[in-house]
């Protein structure tokens, strides 16, 4: 093999891997920090409930360091541009029949999921997918909680039948 | 094809009849489980002897059912229509997980039924009888492998007691716990483990067919049906019934408690609840009232002392 | 003979016209309410038990045969057509059968997961009504130091679905090793890595972790990618049948999965993931196209499922000979046994043959009930990726959700689907395969818990662990599977260097 005449690829560290590489070391002392707080109880095996805890923790560092060499060598597969706002749209949805559950009832909480995805991806108006959203998953709702007795949240809707 | 899925599921369950709530039962496990099966059946009870007209079971699993004992003492709070199944299990959880909250702060109702610790040895063992235990626990506690449920739970509670009877040190018991009782049954059968301790139910079967030998029984008083010593008869002085429960939210009027303390005691009584307990192999051991609420207590002072001596709770 | 007179007078019982309707019925709803990710087998038995109670004993056991199936199978057409498995065992299924289906191959791997498991299941059952006594001793040898051999062995899987770097798989199988270190220790009783939350101590529940990774990780994914975003699905490319060519590649995986699946699901510590895995990762070592998976082999879904489905009969096999309910779902069928009058244990095949028999061939007429309401059905459910885009993203959160919701009303639950959501899009964006997450999460605990068991009895000394034949073929077996494949590498990599240096002569 002969790199004389072939032009050699700019390669940058990857700052995104790096943060990475970061967070698994990160873990890896939480991990670490939380078994030796745990204090271990006396059984007859040698291998006691903090032995995998340590094994993993020290596993995740090795990767840790792996990975920022790979990182700082810009190994990593080329990335897509990102466009954030859909995503947001879908998390936010997420988050609001989570926060949303207990108060609203399944079928509304759930219905604004419906929405936020679809506006998501770019349908709407939500005039209309938020109605259409909450009469699916009402009748979702009828289906399994009065059906099949399956305890999913009751609202205001549902307090109706 | 949305449809046509929504229409026989439908088809097949709008006969069901629906009524006004009259009972919320929350079993604070899985489906499936013990106390959801109890829950259920209860449900069944009341409703097939008219006490109440409507009942719903809600599941809250998780932590021995610490997590929903929190949850309801949260929502039932001075309302007399929500009930808890719980029980025996949940009095080591709430040690062994430092729950903040305790069975003190829900009104107990009524103990509904229990079932005996039995412990068990394959057919080809060695050991014959509680004596040959004994012995063999009293010579070197840690060649014993006890084969049982969960770690802090009533089988693990039953073997730490035994051994502080004998007066064997309780952190010294080797006990191997297995996820469920198919698990624990299947490695005593394969003589994977000496001893096995669970519930009687879960040996029955075997014990009848010859594959394993029960060598003790956990009851006060020898039970009908059981051929095998109490442990006290045995000479070990420990005796202990998982048992289950059910229990109201906390702040509800001496009133309010009596009407259900009835409607539970009915439904103890009825026809249907003894059919569905003969059906499911569970021991009626119904003690309501004060009496129960004297059990409780006792109950918990002797498992937080013997948590403490195995060394799960500090 | 005897036995053969019993399970024909079972069949005739079963065969009646009444008796099938309700097998249809049976199999429609357990399919209905098992597609659902998030809700498997375990809570669909428990949630259509009561329906089956209206029935006279013979039509509700049949009922009953068939949610029992239906509901095992329903989890893998949302796997196949979403990428969102429906629980646990037919995670694997995602892995080539979504490939298949973004193809526009759907309809193929639809079909032949529809006819595996068919085959399977009817294998596994004459299985499970002949050769039940001899599999279950088989089954019984199993201690703690031979399902940590096991475990080994099934470990070694999760390399097959590593994708292109070993540093990433090797990353994604650490965190899903860490997540299942949350939760109580069964062994100790103590709490590890659930900093004083209550909601942790049960551990991270795997259907959760796969519906979040799976399901929202890939729908905030193609949100927020341009080009995954316009990328059209096209339904249907070629037949929506199996060709000449899927039957070829087909029938072995079908025999070989039925053989992996039948005996790790009569193990009482088995499970029937790990009979899938294995199925993957031998059918990946064996195909003649080892290019393709990963993008699509037919055999990656023809294997599994048949191991999904044996194991489900498998499961019975405990159960019915020693009264054993090894899976949540068993313990629900066992209450369910004891509304008709069955005591499973050692004596029911002497005590209750009629019942006993007469289960094994509603099994059987479920079985076929199955895949003659699934192969017709196929063509419609290809359709649903003919859905727009927006609409089937929305409706598939909403179906993840409910499965989640169901499970376990609770905004803490909802919260981990979000988060491991949000980390399944990171995975996706960095390279990372998603599988062996949700494989060290399953396997770390359950080899974690055998090996401390195994020490625990032997009080400490390791040789326990290479104590037994079995232990020691199993171990070898891993030792083979790592080893193997990097020597024909290397082997490999020599010819073509050979044939290099031959080339600049």
């Amino acid at each position: 093999m002969s790199d004389g005449n072939q032009p050699r690829q700019e390669r940058r560290p990857d700052r995104a891997a790096l943060v990475i590489a970061a967070a698994l070391a990160v873990v890896a002392i939480v991990i670490a920090w939380s078994t030796a707080n745990m204090g271990g109880a006396a059984t007859y095996a040698r291998i006691g409930p903090t032995t995998f805890p340590y094994v993993i923790a020290f596993g995740l560092f090795v990767l840790a360091i792996c990975t920022a060499y790979v990182a700082l060598r810009g190994d990593f597969p080329q990335r897509e541009e990102q466009n954030f706002p859909p995503m947001l749209w879908i998390v936010g949805g997420l988050a609001a029949q989570m926060l949303l559950l207990k108060t609203v009832g399944f079928s509304i909480a759930t219905g604004l999921l419906f929405a936020a995805t679809a506006r998501g991806f770019g349908k709407g108006p939500l005039w209309m997918t938020v109605p259409l959203g909450i009469v699916l998953a009402f009748a979702i709702w009828f289906v399994f909680a009065k059906g099949l007795q399956l305890a999913l949240p009751a609202g205001p809707l549902e307090r109706l039948f | 094809m949305k449809h046509f899925v929504f229409a026989s599921i439908l088809g097949a369950f709008l006969a069901l009849p629906a009524h006004a709530a009259d009972y919320k039962i929350m079993a604070p496990a899985a489906p499936g489980g013990g106390w959801d099966q109890t829950a259920r059946s209860m449900q069944t009870a009341l409703q097939d002897e008219k006490i109440s007209g409507n009942v719903q079971v809600t599941n809250v699993p998780g932590a021995g059912g610490t997590i929903g004992l929190a949850q309801f003492v949260n929502q039932a709070s001075g309302d007399p229509s929500q009930l808890i199944v719980g029980g025996y299990v949940m009095v080591g959880a709430i040690l062994t997980n430092a729950s903040p909250v305790t069975l003190d702060q829900v009104t107990p109702i009524a103990r509904l039924t229990g079932e005996y610790e039995a412990i068990v040895v394959p057919a080809a063992s060695d050991i014959m009888d509680m004596a040959g235990l004994v012995e063999k626990l009293k010579a070197d506690p840690g060649a014993v492998s006890w084969g049982g449920g969960s770690a802090g739970g009533t089988d693990h509670i039953t073997a730490g007691l035994i051994a502080k009877a004998v007066g064997v040190d309780p952190t010294k018991v080797n006990y191997i716990a297995f996820s469920g009782g198919g698990e624990a049954l299947a490695a005593i059968l394969g003589g994977q483990v000496t001893v096995g301790i669970s519930g009687y139910g879960e040996f029955a079967s075997q014990i009848e067919a010859g594959a394993l030998r029960i060598i003790g029984i956990s009851s006060d008083e020898k039970v009908e049906g059981i051929d095998a010593p109490t442990f006290k008869e045995a000479g070990v002085d420990v005796s202990i019934q998982n048992w289950r429960m059910v229990a109201a939210g906390p702040g509800i009027t001496d009133e309010q408690t009596a009407a259900i303390n009835a409607d539970i005691e009915k439904m103890a009584m009825s026809e249907t609840w003894k059919k569905i307990l003969a059906d499911n192999g569970w021991a009626n051991t119904y003690l309501a009232g004060d009496e129960f609420k004297a059990q409780l207590a006792k109950d918990i002072e002797s498992t937080s002392a013997i948590l403490k001596d195995i060394g799960l709770v500090k | 003979m005897d036995t053969f007179a019993l399970l024909a007078q079972g069949l005739l019982t079963a065969l009646e016209p009444i008796n099938l309707f309700y097998a249809l019925v049976g199999v429609t709803l357990g399919t209905a309410v098992g597609v659902l990710p998030g809700i498997g087998p375990a809570l669909t038995v428990a949630l259509l038990l009561p329906v089956t109670y209206k029935l006279d004993p013979a039509g509700s056991l049949i009922m009953f045969a068939g949610i029992y199936y239906g509901g095992m199978y329903g989890g893998s057409t949302t796997s196949i057509l979403l990428n969102t498995p429906g629980e646990s065992a037919s995670i694997v299924t995602a892995l080539e059968g979504n490939k298949m289906a973004r193809a526009g191959r759907g309809g193929p791997a639809l079909a032949t997961a529809a006819i595996g498991s068919f085959i399977a299941g009817l294998i596994a059952t004459l299985g499970l009504a002949f050769i039940a006594p001899w599999i279950v001793s088989i089954a019984l040898s199993f201690g703690p130091a031979e399902y940590f051999a096991l475990m080994v062995l099934a470990f070694m899987t999760v390399s097959a679905a590593f994708g292109d770097s070993a540093l990433r798989g090797l990353t994604a199988l650490a965190i899903g090793l860490t997540l299942g270190l949350i939760g109580i220790d069964l062994q100790t009783g103590q709490a590890r890595l659930a900093f004083g939350i209550p909601d942790l101590l049960d551990g991270i529940e795997v259907t959760t972790l796969a519906v979040a990774l799976f399901a929202v990780g890939e729908a905030l994914s193609v949100a927020a990618t341009k080009s995954a975003r316009e990328q059209k699905i096209e339904p249907v490319k070629g037949s929506v049948w199996m060709n000449r060519e899927d039957w070829a590649r087909s029938w072995k995986p079908w025999l070989r999965g039925t053989a992996i699946g039948f005996p790790i699901g009569a193990m009482p510590a088995g499970g029937a993931e790990i009979g899938t895995f294995l199925s993957y990762s031998v059918e990946k070592q064996l195909t003649t196209k080892p290019e393709e998976f990963g993008h699509g082999a037919i055999e990656g879904v023809a294997g599994p499922e048949a191991a999904n489905n044996a194991s489900a009969a498998g499961t019975l096999v405990p159960l019915l000979t020693l009264g054993l309910p090894t899976t949540a779902t068993a313990a629900i069928m066992l209450a369910g046994f004891q509304q008709f009058g069955l005591q499973p244990g050692p004596l029911l095949f002497a005590n209750n043959p009629q019942l006993v028999w007469g289960l094994i061939a509603s099994l059987l007429v479920a079985n076929f009930m199955l895949v003659v309401l699934n192969l017709p059905l196929i063509g419609l459910w290809v359709r649903l990726l003919s859905i727009p885009t927006h609409w089937l993203y929305a409706g598939i959160l909403m179906f993840a959700t409910l499965g989640t919701i169901g499970a376990n009303p609770s905004s803490f639950e909802l919260g981990m689907l979000l988060a491991f959501g949000l980390m399944g899009y990171g995975l996706r964006r960095f390279g990372y395969p998603i599988a062996p997450v949700v494989v060290g999460l399953i396997l770390g605990p359950m080899a974690e818990q055998q090996l401390r068991r195994a020490l625990a009895i032997s009080q400490g000394d390791p040789t326990v662990l290479v104590g037994s034949p079995i232990a020691i073929v199993l171990l070898l077996l891993a030792v083979t599977a790592v080893v193997l494949p990097m020597i024909l590498r290397a082997r490999g990599q020599g010819k073509v260097l050979a044939q290099l240096a031959g080339d600049e002569d």
